[in-house]
Protein backbone atom coordinates (compact mmCIF):
# COMPACT_ATOMS: atom_id res chain seq x y z
CA UNK A 1 0.00 0.00 0.00
CA UNK A 2 1.62 2.87 -1.03
CA UNK A 3 -1.44 5.78 -0.89
CA UNK A 4 -0.05 8.38 1.36
CA UNK A 5 -2.82 10.52 0.76
CA UNK A 6 -4.01 12.28 4.42
CA UNK A 7 -7.52 11.99 3.98
CA UNK A 8 -7.49 8.24 2.54
CA UNK A 9 -4.97 7.20 5.53
CA UNK A 10 -7.16 9.09 8.01
CA UNK A 11 -10.31 7.37 6.60
CA UNK A 12 -9.30 3.69 6.72
CA UNK A 13 -7.23 4.48 10.22
CA UNK A 14 -11.11 4.92 11.26
CA UNK A 15 -12.34 2.34 9.67
CA UNK A 16 -9.58 -0.25 10.96
CA UNK A 17 -10.04 1.30 14.76
CA UNK A 18 -14.23 0.88 14.62
CA UNK A 19 -13.67 -2.77 13.03
CA UNK A 20 -15.58 -2.35 9.98
CA UNK A 21 -12.30 -2.68 7.41
CA UNK A 22 -12.01 -6.37 7.09
CA UNK A 23 -10.52 -9.82 5.23
CA UNK A 24 -7.26 -9.13 3.49
CA UNK A 25 -8.10 -5.24 3.43
CA UNK A 26 -7.68 -5.60 7.49
CA UNK A 27 -4.42 -7.08 7.24
CA UNK A 28 -2.68 -4.99 4.86
CA UNK A 29 -3.65 -2.23 6.93
CA UNK A 30 -2.19 -3.83 9.65
CA UNK A 31 1.24 -4.28 8.35
CA UNK A 32 1.18 -1.13 7.13
CA UNK A 33 0.34 0.51 10.25
CA UNK A 34 3.21 -1.71 11.95
CA UNK A 35 5.94 0.12 9.41
CA UNK A 36 4.32 3.77 8.89
CA UNK A 37 4.73 5.86 12.14
CA UNK A 38 1.94 8.35 10.40
CA UNK A 39 -0.65 5.74 9.80
CA UNK A 40 0.00 4.32 13.52
CA UNK A 41 -0.19 7.79 14.66
CA UNK A 42 -4.03 8.14 12.86
CA UNK A 43 -4.62 5.14 14.36
CA UNK A 44 -3.89 6.14 18.16
CA UNK A 45 -6.05 9.08 17.62
CA UNK A 46 -9.10 7.22 16.74
CA UNK A 47 -8.46 4.46 19.36
CA UNK A 48 -8.70 7.34 21.68
CA UNK A 49 -11.43 8.68 20.70
CA UNK A 50 -12.94 6.15 19.33
CA UNK A 51 -13.35 4.83 23.02
CA UNK A 52 -15.82 6.38 23.87
CA UNK A 53 -18.24 4.83 21.96
CA UNK A 54 -18.29 2.01 24.27
CA UNK A 55 -19.28 4.09 26.64
CA UNK A 56 -22.73 2.44 27.88
CA UNK A 57 -21.03 -1.13 27.85
CA UNK A 58 -21.40 -2.60 31.36
CA UNK A 59 -18.15 -4.15 33.00
CA UNK A 60 -18.53 -7.77 33.94
CA UNK A 61 -16.65 -9.59 35.93
CA UNK A 62 -14.69 -12.51 34.00
CA UNK A 63 -14.93 -16.13 35.76
CA UNK A 64 -12.28 -16.46 38.90
CA UNK A 65 -10.65 -19.16 37.09
CA UNK A 66 -9.34 -16.61 34.38
CA UNK A 67 -6.57 -15.27 36.53
CA UNK A 68 -4.42 -18.41 37.60
CA UNK A 69 -4.78 -19.94 33.84
CA UNK A 70 -3.03 -16.39 32.79
CA UNK A 71 -0.43 -16.87 35.77
CA UNK A 72 -0.05 -20.18 34.60
CA UNK A 73 0.13 -19.12 30.78
CA UNK A 74 2.65 -16.85 31.87
CA UNK A 75 5.25 -18.99 34.57
CA UNK A 76 4.47 -16.13 37.34
CA UNK A 77 4.30 -16.93 40.75
CA UNK A 78 3.48 -14.38 42.95
CA UNK A 79 -0.11 -14.01 44.26
CA UNK A 80 -2.44 -12.63 46.72
CA UNK A 81 -5.94 -12.84 47.15
CA UNK A 82 -7.38 -9.57 45.96
CA UNK A 83 -8.99 -8.62 49.17
CA UNK A 84 -5.75 -8.66 51.21
CA UNK A 85 -4.51 -7.00 48.33
CA UNK A 86 -7.16 -3.93 47.89
CA UNK A 87 -6.77 -3.21 51.65
CA UNK A 88 -2.59 -3.08 52.03
CA UNK A 89 -2.27 -1.04 48.39
CA UNK A 90 -1.42 2.05 49.85
CA UNK A 91 1.13 0.69 52.07
CA UNK A 92 2.59 -1.65 49.18
CA UNK A 93 2.58 0.84 47.07
CA UNK A 94 5.22 3.07 49.59
CA UNK A 95 6.85 -0.12 50.57
CA UNK A 96 7.50 -0.97 46.72
CA UNK A 97 8.46 2.87 45.92
CA UNK A 98 10.95 2.87 48.72
CA UNK A 99 12.37 -0.46 48.13
CA UNK A 100 12.66 0.66 44.48
CA UNK A 101 14.55 3.46 45.56
CA UNK A 102 16.64 1.34 47.97
CA UNK A 103 17.42 -1.16 44.87
CA UNK A 104 18.50 1.62 42.83
CA UNK A 105 20.84 3.07 45.15
CA UNK A 106 22.48 -0.45 45.49
CA UNK A 107 22.16 -1.37 42.37
CA UNK A 108 23.91 1.74 41.39
CA UNK A 109 26.75 1.25 44.18
CA UNK A 110 27.63 -2.54 43.12
CA UNK A 111 29.83 -2.35 40.52
CA UNK A 112 29.47 -6.42 40.51
CA UNK A 113 26.36 -6.93 39.21
CA UNK A 114 26.71 -7.54 35.80
CA UNK A 115 25.49 -9.31 33.07
CA UNK A 116 26.83 -13.45 33.72
CA UNK A 117 26.02 -13.76 29.72
CA UNK A 118 25.27 -11.21 26.43
CA UNK A 119 24.38 -11.88 23.14
CA UNK A 120 24.80 -9.16 20.26
CA UNK A 121 22.30 -9.69 17.22
CA UNK A 122 23.72 -8.01 14.39
CA UNK A 123 22.52 -7.65 10.72
CA UNK A 124 24.95 -8.77 8.14
CA UNK A 125 26.23 -5.74 7.33
CA UNK A 126 27.25 -5.14 11.01
CA UNK A 127 24.83 -2.90 12.43
CA UNK A 128 23.49 -3.99 15.96
CA UNK A 129 19.58 -4.73 15.90
CA UNK A 130 19.35 -5.89 20.04
CA UNK A 131 21.87 -6.51 22.43
CA UNK A 132 21.08 -9.14 24.90
CA UNK A 133 21.69 -9.45 28.81
CA UNK A 134 21.49 -12.30 30.53
CA UNK A 135 21.45 -11.30 34.15
CA UNK A 136 21.85 -15.11 35.97
CA UNK A 137 22.25 -13.84 39.60
CA UNK A 138 19.24 -12.06 39.79
CA UNK A 139 16.94 -13.82 36.85
CA UNK A 140 16.67 -11.10 34.35
CA UNK A 141 17.13 -10.93 30.78
CA UNK A 142 17.60 -7.57 29.54
CA UNK A 143 16.89 -6.40 26.24
CA UNK A 144 17.84 -3.05 24.37
CA UNK A 145 16.55 -2.60 20.89
CA UNK A 146 19.14 -0.25 18.62
CA UNK A 147 18.62 -0.13 14.97
CA UNK A 148 15.90 -2.78 13.72
CA UNK A 149 15.92 -3.62 9.90
CA UNK A 150 12.79 -3.40 8.27
CA UNK A 151 9.54 -4.91 10.74
CA UNK A 152 8.16 -8.26 9.70
CA UNK A 153 4.40 -7.33 8.59
CA UNK A 154 2.17 -7.59 11.50
CA UNK A 155 4.59 -9.99 13.40
CA UNK A 156 6.74 -10.07 16.02
CA UNK A 157 10.32 -10.86 16.85
CA UNK A 158 10.75 -14.04 18.99
CA UNK A 159 14.24 -14.50 20.99
CA UNK A 160 14.93 -18.06 21.54
CA UNK A 161 17.68 -19.82 23.92
CA UNK A 162 19.29 -22.90 21.78
CA UNK A 163 20.01 -25.57 24.42
CA UNK A 164 23.12 -27.90 23.24
CA UNK A 165 20.46 -31.14 23.93
CA UNK A 166 16.63 -29.96 23.16
CA UNK A 167 14.33 -28.12 21.32
CA UNK A 168 14.91 -24.14 21.52
CA UNK A 169 13.22 -22.47 24.63
CA UNK A 170 11.16 -18.92 23.90
CA UNK A 171 12.80 -15.95 26.08
CA UNK A 172 9.72 -14.10 24.90
CA UNK A 173 8.37 -11.58 21.80
CA UNK A 174 11.81 -8.97 21.42
CA UNK A 175 11.33 -5.34 21.76
CA UNK A 176 11.21 -3.01 18.57
CA UNK A 177 12.61 0.15 20.52
CA UNK A 178 13.79 0.90 24.21
CA UNK A 179 14.89 -1.76 26.83
CA UNK A 180 12.94 -4.59 27.91
CA UNK A 181 13.18 -6.40 31.11
CA UNK A 182 11.76 -9.81 31.91
CA UNK A 183 12.19 -12.47 34.67
CA UNK A 184 13.83 -15.70 33.85
CA UNK A 185 11.64 -18.80 34.48
CA UNK A 186 13.60 -21.60 35.79
CA UNK A 187 13.04 -23.55 32.22
CA UNK A 188 14.57 -20.16 30.38
CA UNK A 189 17.48 -19.87 32.98
CA UNK A 190 18.96 -23.46 32.37
CA UNK A 191 17.75 -23.57 28.67
CA UNK A 192 20.25 -20.58 28.99
CA UNK A 193 23.23 -22.41 30.98
CA UNK A 194 23.64 -25.24 28.48
CA UNK A 195 23.24 -22.63 25.02
CA UNK A 196 25.91 -21.05 23.36
CA UNK A 197 23.62 -19.49 20.94
CA UNK A 198 20.67 -17.63 20.44
CA UNK A 199 17.97 -17.53 17.50
CA UNK A 200 15.39 -15.00 16.54
CA UNK A 201 12.38 -15.87 14.33
CA UNK A 202 9.52 -14.17 13.37
CA UNK A 203 6.15 -14.89 14.59
CA UNK A 204 2.94 -14.09 15.09
CA UNK A 205 1.77 -11.06 17.08
CA UNK A 206 2.03 -11.83 20.84
CA UNK A 207 4.54 -14.92 19.88
CA UNK A 208 4.90 -18.38 18.62
CA UNK A 209 1.52 -19.97 19.52
CA UNK A 210 3.51 -23.29 19.73
CA UNK A 211 5.86 -22.65 21.95
CA UNK A 212 8.33 -23.81 19.59
CA UNK A 213 9.65 -21.55 16.74
CA UNK A 214 6.74 -21.31 13.71
CA UNK A 215 8.25 -18.72 11.56
CA UNK A 216 11.55 -17.92 9.98
CA UNK A 217 15.22 -17.98 11.99
CA UNK A 218 16.06 -14.94 11.13
CA UNK A 219 19.03 -14.23 13.24
CA UNK A 220 21.62 -16.65 15.29
CA UNK A 221 23.93 -15.00 17.56
CA UNK A 222 26.42 -16.80 20.00
CA UNK A 223 25.82 -15.81 23.96
CA UNK A 224 28.55 -15.35 25.60
CA UNK A 225 29.70 -16.00 29.32
CA UNK A 226 31.02 -12.69 30.81
CA UNK A 227 31.18 -10.72 33.92
CA UNK B 1 -13.70 29.36 27.94
CA UNK B 2 -16.15 26.86 26.22
CA UNK B 3 -17.17 23.99 28.61
CA UNK B 4 -15.75 21.29 26.49
CA UNK B 5 -12.40 23.24 26.18
CA UNK B 6 -11.09 21.86 29.35
CA UNK B 7 -11.44 18.27 28.56
CA UNK B 8 -9.28 17.93 25.76
CA UNK B 9 -8.36 14.53 25.13
CA UNK B 10 -4.27 14.51 26.23
CA UNK B 11 -4.37 14.94 29.72
CA UNK B 12 -4.15 11.97 31.64
CA UNK B 13 -6.20 11.31 34.43
CA UNK B 14 -4.91 9.87 38.05
CA UNK B 15 -6.08 6.48 36.39
CA UNK B 16 -4.61 6.86 33.72
CA UNK B 17 -1.23 7.54 36.02
CA UNK B 18 -2.57 4.70 37.49
CA UNK B 19 -2.27 2.40 34.52
CA UNK B 20 0.82 3.85 32.95
CA UNK B 21 2.87 2.82 36.45
CA UNK B 22 1.31 -0.72 36.64
CA UNK B 23 2.00 -1.03 33.08
CA UNK B 24 5.87 0.08 33.52
CA UNK B 25 5.84 -2.38 36.52
CA UNK B 26 4.73 -5.10 33.58
CA UNK B 27 7.86 -4.18 31.67
CA UNK B 28 9.80 -4.70 34.53
CA UNK B 29 8.63 -7.99 35.25
CA UNK B 30 6.57 -7.59 38.45
CA UNK B 31 3.61 -9.98 38.33
CA UNK B 32 1.81 -8.22 41.48
CA UNK B 33 1.39 -5.30 39.14
CA UNK B 34 0.06 -7.26 36.35
CA UNK B 35 -2.70 -8.65 38.73
CA UNK B 36 -3.67 -5.24 40.15
CA UNK B 37 -3.76 -4.46 36.62
CA UNK B 38 -6.08 -7.46 35.79
CA UNK B 39 -8.21 -6.58 38.86
CA UNK B 40 -8.80 -2.96 37.80
CA UNK B 41 -9.24 -3.62 33.62
CA UNK B 42 -10.58 -6.94 33.31
CA UNK B 43 -13.96 -6.41 34.17
CA UNK B 44 -14.40 -3.85 31.04
CA UNK B 45 -11.83 -5.43 28.40
CA UNK B 46 -14.17 -8.70 29.41
CA UNK B 47 -17.23 -7.06 28.34
CA UNK B 48 -15.96 -5.96 25.12
CA UNK B 49 -14.73 -9.46 24.17
CA UNK B 50 -17.85 -11.08 25.27
CA UNK B 51 -19.90 -8.55 23.38
CA UNK B 52 -18.18 -8.96 20.37
CA UNK B 53 -17.48 -12.87 20.22
CA UNK B 54 -20.92 -13.58 21.31
CA UNK B 55 -19.75 -16.95 23.53
CA UNK B 56 -18.69 -16.42 27.02
CA UNK B 57 -15.71 -19.66 26.37
CA UNK B 58 -14.71 -18.14 23.48
CA UNK B 59 -14.61 -14.00 25.55
CA UNK B 60 -12.88 -16.22 28.37
CA UNK B 61 -10.33 -17.72 26.45
CA UNK B 62 -9.20 -14.30 24.61
CA UNK B 63 -9.40 -12.71 27.82
CA UNK B 64 -6.48 -15.10 28.69
CA UNK B 65 -4.52 -14.32 25.37
CA UNK B 66 -5.28 -10.46 25.61
CA UNK B 67 -3.25 -10.16 29.37
CA UNK B 68 -0.58 -12.24 27.53
CA UNK B 69 0.16 -9.68 24.73
CA UNK B 70 -0.46 -6.87 27.64
CA UNK B 71 2.11 -8.29 29.86
CA UNK B 72 4.21 -9.15 26.84
CA UNK B 73 4.11 -5.67 25.06
CA UNK B 74 3.93 -3.41 28.33
CA UNK B 75 7.90 -2.65 27.64
CA UNK B 76 6.70 -0.83 24.29
CA UNK B 77 4.21 1.00 25.85
CA UNK B 78 4.92 4.42 26.80
CA UNK B 79 2.98 7.17 27.82
CA UNK B 80 3.70 8.91 24.34
CA UNK B 81 1.88 6.35 22.95
CA UNK B 82 -1.43 7.38 24.72
CA UNK B 83 -4.05 6.81 26.94
CA UNK B 84 -3.58 3.10 28.45
CA UNK B 85 -6.66 2.27 28.30
CA UNK B 86 -7.02 2.96 24.61
CA UNK B 87 -4.15 1.18 24.18
CA UNK B 88 -5.66 -2.04 26.20
CA UNK B 89 -8.89 -1.98 24.72
CA UNK B 90 -7.59 -2.01 21.26
CA UNK B 91 -5.47 -4.76 21.53
CA UNK B 92 -8.71 -6.60 23.28
CA UNK B 93 -11.19 -5.24 20.45
CA UNK B 94 -8.37 -6.68 17.63
CA UNK B 95 -8.08 -10.13 19.04
CA UNK B 96 -12.13 -10.45 19.19
CA UNK B 97 -12.14 -8.75 15.47
CA UNK B 98 -9.36 -11.50 14.96
CA UNK B 99 -11.04 -14.49 16.54
CA UNK B 100 -14.22 -13.44 14.77
CA UNK B 101 -12.82 -14.11 11.61
CA UNK B 102 -11.58 -18.09 12.08
CA UNK B 103 -14.76 -18.48 13.75
CA UNK B 104 -17.23 -18.29 11.29
CA UNK B 105 -19.54 -21.22 12.41
CA UNK B 106 -20.50 -18.76 15.58
CA UNK B 107 -24.00 -18.72 15.77
CA UNK B 108 -25.01 -15.97 13.21
CA UNK B 109 -26.21 -12.84 14.39
CA UNK B 110 -27.60 -12.71 17.81
CA UNK B 111 -30.06 -10.06 17.61
CA UNK B 112 -29.78 -8.34 20.76
CA UNK B 113 -27.80 -5.34 20.13
CA UNK B 114 -29.73 -2.59 18.93
CA UNK B 115 -30.17 -1.52 22.28
CA UNK B 116 -28.96 1.65 22.31
CA UNK B 117 -25.11 1.82 24.17
CA UNK B 118 -24.40 4.99 24.58
CA UNK B 119 -25.50 6.95 27.57
CA UNK B 120 -28.41 9.98 26.01
CA UNK B 121 -26.48 13.67 25.27
CA UNK B 122 -27.82 15.11 27.57
CA UNK B 123 -26.47 12.56 30.54
CA UNK B 124 -23.49 13.39 29.39
CA UNK B 125 -21.88 15.41 31.82
CA UNK B 126 -18.19 14.81 32.98
CA UNK B 127 -19.22 13.41 36.08
CA UNK B 128 -20.68 10.26 34.71
CA UNK B 129 -18.45 8.78 33.11
CA UNK B 130 -17.95 5.38 33.94
CA UNK B 131 -14.77 4.71 36.20
CA UNK B 132 -12.33 3.08 32.86
CA UNK B 133 -13.23 5.81 30.84
CA UNK B 134 -11.49 9.05 30.80
CA UNK B 135 -13.76 12.03 30.73
CA UNK B 136 -14.10 13.78 27.08
CA UNK B 137 -16.74 16.20 27.01
CA UNK B 138 -15.35 17.22 23.71
CA UNK B 139 -16.33 13.85 21.92
CA UNK B 140 -19.53 13.78 23.58
CA UNK B 141 -20.49 16.78 22.05
CA UNK B 142 -19.17 15.50 18.61
CA UNK B 143 -20.91 12.10 19.37
CA UNK B 144 -24.35 14.23 19.82
CA UNK B 145 -23.55 16.06 16.42
CA UNK B 146 -24.08 12.62 14.32
CA UNK B 147 -27.23 11.32 13.30
CA UNK B 148 -29.03 8.92 15.19
CA UNK B 149 -28.24 6.82 12.65
CA UNK B 150 -25.03 7.25 11.99
CA UNK B 151 -24.23 6.79 16.38
CA UNK B 152 -26.31 3.37 15.71
CA UNK B 153 -23.99 2.08 13.04
CA UNK B 154 -21.07 3.17 15.26
CA UNK B 155 -22.35 1.64 17.74
CA UNK B 156 -22.79 -1.55 16.41
CA UNK B 157 -19.46 -1.85 14.37
CA UNK B 158 -17.39 -0.38 17.51
CA UNK B 159 -18.89 -2.19 20.50
CA UNK B 160 -20.75 -5.25 18.87
CA UNK B 161 -17.75 -6.14 16.40
CA UNK B 162 -20.38 -6.08 13.16
CA UNK B 163 -19.11 -5.89 10.41
CA UNK B 164 -20.96 -3.54 7.19
CA UNK B 165 -22.55 -6.82 6.10
CA UNK B 166 -23.65 -7.60 9.65
CA UNK B 167 -25.02 -3.83 10.36
CA UNK B 168 -26.96 -4.06 7.00
CA UNK B 169 -28.82 -7.19 7.84
CA UNK B 170 -29.45 -5.83 11.27
CA UNK B 171 -30.86 -2.78 10.44
CA UNK B 172 -32.34 -3.69 7.44
CA UNK B 173 -31.09 -1.21 5.49
CA UNK B 174 -28.93 -1.44 2.41
CA UNK B 175 -25.04 -2.41 2.12
CA UNK B 176 -24.19 1.02 0.24
CA UNK B 177 -26.34 3.00 2.72
CA UNK B 178 -24.22 1.49 5.96
CA UNK B 179 -21.26 2.48 4.63
CA UNK B 180 -22.32 5.73 3.92
CA UNK B 181 -23.76 6.14 7.21
CA UNK B 182 -20.32 4.62 8.68
CA UNK B 183 -18.34 7.01 6.66
CA UNK B 184 -20.32 10.20 7.50
CA UNK B 185 -20.16 9.34 10.73
CA UNK B 186 -16.41 9.40 11.14
CA UNK B 187 -16.14 12.47 9.01
CA UNK B 188 -18.44 14.27 11.23
CA UNK B 189 -16.39 13.18 13.94
CA UNK B 190 -13.03 14.17 12.46
CA UNK B 191 -14.14 17.39 11.41
CA UNK B 192 -15.87 18.30 14.72
CA UNK B 193 -12.57 17.18 17.06
CA UNK B 194 -9.92 19.20 14.40
CA UNK B 195 -12.79 21.88 14.57
CA UNK B 196 -12.14 22.43 18.11
CA UNK B 197 -8.37 21.73 18.20
CA UNK B 198 -8.28 24.67 15.72
CA UNK B 199 -10.44 27.01 17.43
CA UNK B 200 -7.54 26.15 20.73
Amino acid sequence: MKQDNPELVDRLAAEYVLGTLRGPARRRFERWRTNTPHVDQRCRYWEEHLMHVAKGLNPVQPPAYVWPAIRKRLNLTADRSPRRWARSWALAASLVLVAGLAGLLYWRSLPSVRPTATSTIAAKSGGEIWQVEVFGTTNRLVVHAAKLPAHPAGRDYELWALPKNGNPVSLGVLPTEGTSTRALTAIQKAALASSSQVAVSIEPPGGSPTGQPTGDIVFVAPLRASG
Amino acid sequence: MSPIAGSSAESPTEFDEQLLNLLSRCAAADASALQRLYELVSPILFACLARILRRRALAEEALQDVFVSIWQRAGQFSATRGRPMAWMMSIARYRAIDLLRHERHVPALVPDLPERLAAQPEAASEGESPAWLPPSGLLEHCLALLTERQKHCLELAFVGGNSHEDISRLTGSPLGTVKSWIRRGLQSLRQCLEADRAVK
